[in-house]
């Protein structure tokens, strides 16, 4: 390795190996492929960042500013009430009630969907027949996109829809509910419909994690005289720990930021009532569809700040050592 | 699923981002803003209608090209926007500066909120005389703010409750009801005879806040739904009295089965489809409800026994039983628009185009003297009352605003869904003046 660095002056300068060479080096081209390093680093990162700061981080101040005002969206805002919309957000019930709901949604969508997407990745690591059919199966309600799902299943779960006429048909007319009006029964519908449209999403993940184990791991265990369900105790979850704390950090940004299936399924009023309403249809109801834009800004905010410090939160303690040397010094990792 | 939720702070970031290049401009778009008249110079004008399809697309093409044809100095740019959208980019448009010149307004607080911001042009002594004699001052109340009159209406559109006739003869139901006794009696006779009494889509809330917007109009007196307006203020007991009331209407469980689920106007199982299709028998409804049903049934055709009657009285309202409910169509005109656009508007409130409007969106047009082309029964059922009203009020939601028609669509789907009292409706509205 040494040795091809060495014969690459211009860019060893940092090498220890290389060092040498550089300093034989004139200062100017030193300079000047300082000057190229960093042209080229403007050149590739420039309009990722440009557009990272137009779309993302200047609305995000935008948004800030606007949630300090009353403002009916026409014209510039002028109404300043300082942090009244925020007083009103969290003595709002509608708020705390949708806030308890994605808070419901993070833990049951970790709870119901991780287990489930193991015990599938294990039975489909297997050889069985059929397993890319059922792979296909499992991978494609995460394909079909949020609008067509929520449109499908709102019809067959409405109170006169396609599963209650089953019910009725097989003599268990009984069991026939409001699956999506009644409130007792609305939220588990939900996390139904959540954990069938995302686990292949896990179960793809799982998967990938699981090729990623050395094939000897296994192999030395079953010399040793290991079960199966011992290798899968000790060697796969342990490995697969990586995995699934991944995972579940994209589960819980997708629960804290759940929008598009409530609102499709339950319509722009009926998820509040039903008890499904998220931080977001709230956000929407009362910001865009009431008109308040300046109050709609402050709950995107707050929105913005409590995903924000969740994400944090988890990378600090819980991602830190799967991602020690990706994002933070070298020095942290260790051997896995 | 992550990274959804960019729709508003893209739209803030793209009013902000327009805001900035124009500089708050606010600019003519034409180039004789200042001339009292219409003058001969080339003006160039941008126009925004919701009708993306159909007859009614059609209309505004023809009509457009009517008026260019006698004004060969005008050229008007067309852009039809889907209805839903209509609200978000008007919004980000008129904070640019940019276009529209002419665009499409339902009155109201809404309009208020834009009158506000001083984007659109006080039309009141530009409306010609004919135009005004034609349409009457009625229906102007709808596009007024603090006395100025900033609007065209194209048409009106009261609510009512249509109903299917055979569904009712079947029923053995002989007259139309005129109270809730009568109704009463009507729904027990469909339930009866296995039909759902009333088709009720809750999914979309605002059918079900009608059903409260028709029980305050019986019960509060004009006066009180007037001051309402002007104070926000909710405090009179006949906004209590009109949830009390439907709430003992509702415990007699009138609506079909599932009605939370239901959306208003997609698909056969919608309310609009449920009467298309004869599975329900009534629908209260604005002016607009013939043209989907007629969308919604089997042969895409009128449904032919489709009939209309007035929203029965209420015992001890203080409302008049004859005073109507409905929303109102039309057109503005932005800030510093050139004469043209004004004159636009007095062209398309004629006798003649509003013949054609009305044909082309199976409505009743704003001008008394194009009513002659309305021939739907139901139709001209509701204009008979129309003109026999003794007020009509505007849509709850279009006069209080966008704010408290949201606070009481959400009060009223929790009632019916049995997760609040009537009083929480107008806690509800109360609470929601704090957000805007």
């Amino acid at each position: 390795m040494s040795e091809s660095v060495t014969a690459l002056p211009q860019r060893s300068s940092r090498s220890g190996s290389g060092r040498g060479a550089a300093k034989a080096a004139p200062r100017s081209d030193r300079a000047r492929a300082d000057w190229r390093k960093r042209f080229e680093i403007a050149i590739l990162a420039g309009p990722a960042i440009a557009i990272f700061l137009a779309f993302v981080i200047f609305p995000v101040f935008m948004a800030a500013y606007y949630g300090f005002f009353k403002w009916k969206g026409f014209g510039a805002p002028t109404n300043f009430v300082g942090f009244q919309n925020y007083v009103t957000i969290f003595t709002d019930q509608n708020f705390l009630d949708a806030l308890a709901h994605n808070g419901f949604i993070l833990v049951m969508s970790l709870v119901m969907q991780g287990p489930a997407a193991v015990a599938f990745a294990l039975l489909l690591n297997q050889n069985i027949r059929g397993r890319s059919l059922i792979r296909v199966l499992i991978f494609v309600p995460y394909v079909i996109s949020e609008v067509i799902v929520g449109t499908g299943w709102s019809l067959m779960l409405q109170y006169q829809g396609a599963l209650n006429d089953l019910l009725h048909n097989l003599g268990l007319g009984f069991l026939a509910s409001d699956w999506i009006a009644d409130p007792n029964v609305a939220i588990w519908t939900l996390m139904v419909i959540i954990s069938w449209k995302y686990i292949g999403f896990a179960v793809i993940l799982m998967l990938a994690g699981m090729q990623g184990i050395p094939d000897e791991l296994y192999e030395a265990a079953a010399i040793d005289g290991a079960s199966y369900w011992q290798i899968q105790r000790w060697i796969t979850l342990p490995l697969l720990g990586p995995t699934i704390r991944v995972w579940a950090f994209l589960s819980i940004i997708g629960s804290l930021q759940l929008f598009d299936l409530v609102y499709i399924i339950w319509g722009q009023y009926v998820a509040s009532t039903a008890g499904t309403s998220t931080m977001a249809t709230y956000m929407v109801r009362e910001g865009r569809l009431a008109g308040n834009y300046g109050y709609g800004n402050a709950v995107a905010v707050v929105i913005f700040v409590i995903s924000l410090v969740i994400a944090l939160t988890y990378q600090r303690f819980v991602l830190r050592r799967d991602t020690a040397g990706a994002l933070t010094e070298k020095s942290d990792r260790k051997a896995a | 699923m992550q990274w959804k939720v960019k729709g508003p702070a893209l739209v803030a970031l793209g009013a902000s981002l327009s805001l900035a290049l124009a500089g708050c401009a606010g600019g003519a778009t034409g180039t004789t803003s200042s001339a009292p008249a219409t003058s001969a110079g080339p003006v160039t004008m941008t126009f925004w209608h919701n009708s993306t399809t159909g007859d009614g697309k059609k209309y505004w093409e023809d009509t457009v090209a009517a008026y260019t044809k006698e004004h060969p100095n005008v050229t008007i740019n067309i852009q039809a926007i889907q209805n839903e959208d209509m609200d978000g980019k008007l919004q980000t448009a008129l904070n640019s500066g940019d276009d529209p010149t002419i665009f499409m307004a339902r009155g109201g607080g809404k309009l208020a909120d834009v009158v506000a911001a001083d984007q659109v042009l006080d039309i009141t002594d530009k409306i010609s005389p004919e135009v005004k004699t034609a349409l009457g001052d009625g229906i102007f109340s709808a596009f007024t703010v603090d006395g100025k009159i900033y609007g065209m209406p194209t048409s009106v559109l009261p609510g009512g409750i249509y109903y299917s006739k055979d569904l009712f003869a079947k029923a053995g139901i002989t007259a139309t009801p005129t109270t809730f006794e009568e109704l009463n009696a009507a729904v027990d006779k469909l339930k009866a005879a296995g039909i759902a009494p009333i088709a009720l889509g809750g999914k979309d809330a605002w059918p079900a806040a009608h059903w409260y917007y028709f029980m305050a109009l019986r019960d509060c007196s004009k006066d009180v739904m007037d001051k309402a307006a002007a104070e926000k203020d909710f405090s009179d007991p006949c906004w209590l009295k009109a949830g009390e009331d439907l709430k003992a209407f509702a415990d007699t469980e009138p609506f079909n089965k599932g009605y939370l689920t239901t959306s208003a106007q997609q698909g056969a199982g919608s309310s609009a489809g449920m009467i298309a299709n004869h599975k329900a028998a009534m629908e209260l409804m604005g002016a607009w409800n013939p043209g989907v049903i007629a969308d919604l049934t089997p042969d895409k055709k009128a449904l032919p026994d489709l009939g209309w009657f007035p929203f029965p009285a209420v015992s001890g309202g203080a409302g008049d039983p004859t005073a109507m409910m409905g929303g109102s169509d039309g057109f503005a005109c932005r800030k510093n628009a050139p004469a043209e656009c004004v004159d636009f508007l007095n062209f398309i409130a004629s006798k003649a185009n509003q013949e054609g409007y009305a044909t082309a969106f199976k409505t009743l047009p704003a001008n008394k003297d194009a009513k002659s082309v309305v021939t739907d029964p139901a139709l001209q059922d509701v204009l008979a009352s129309y003109d026999k009203a003794a007020y009509v009020m505007l849509w709850l939601d279009t006069m209080y605003g966008q704010n408290v028609g949201n606070a009481l669509n959400g009060g009223v789907v929790n009632m019916l869904a049995g997760k609040g009292q009537p009083a929480d409706i107008v806690a509800a509205v109360k609470s929601a003046a704090a957000k805007g």
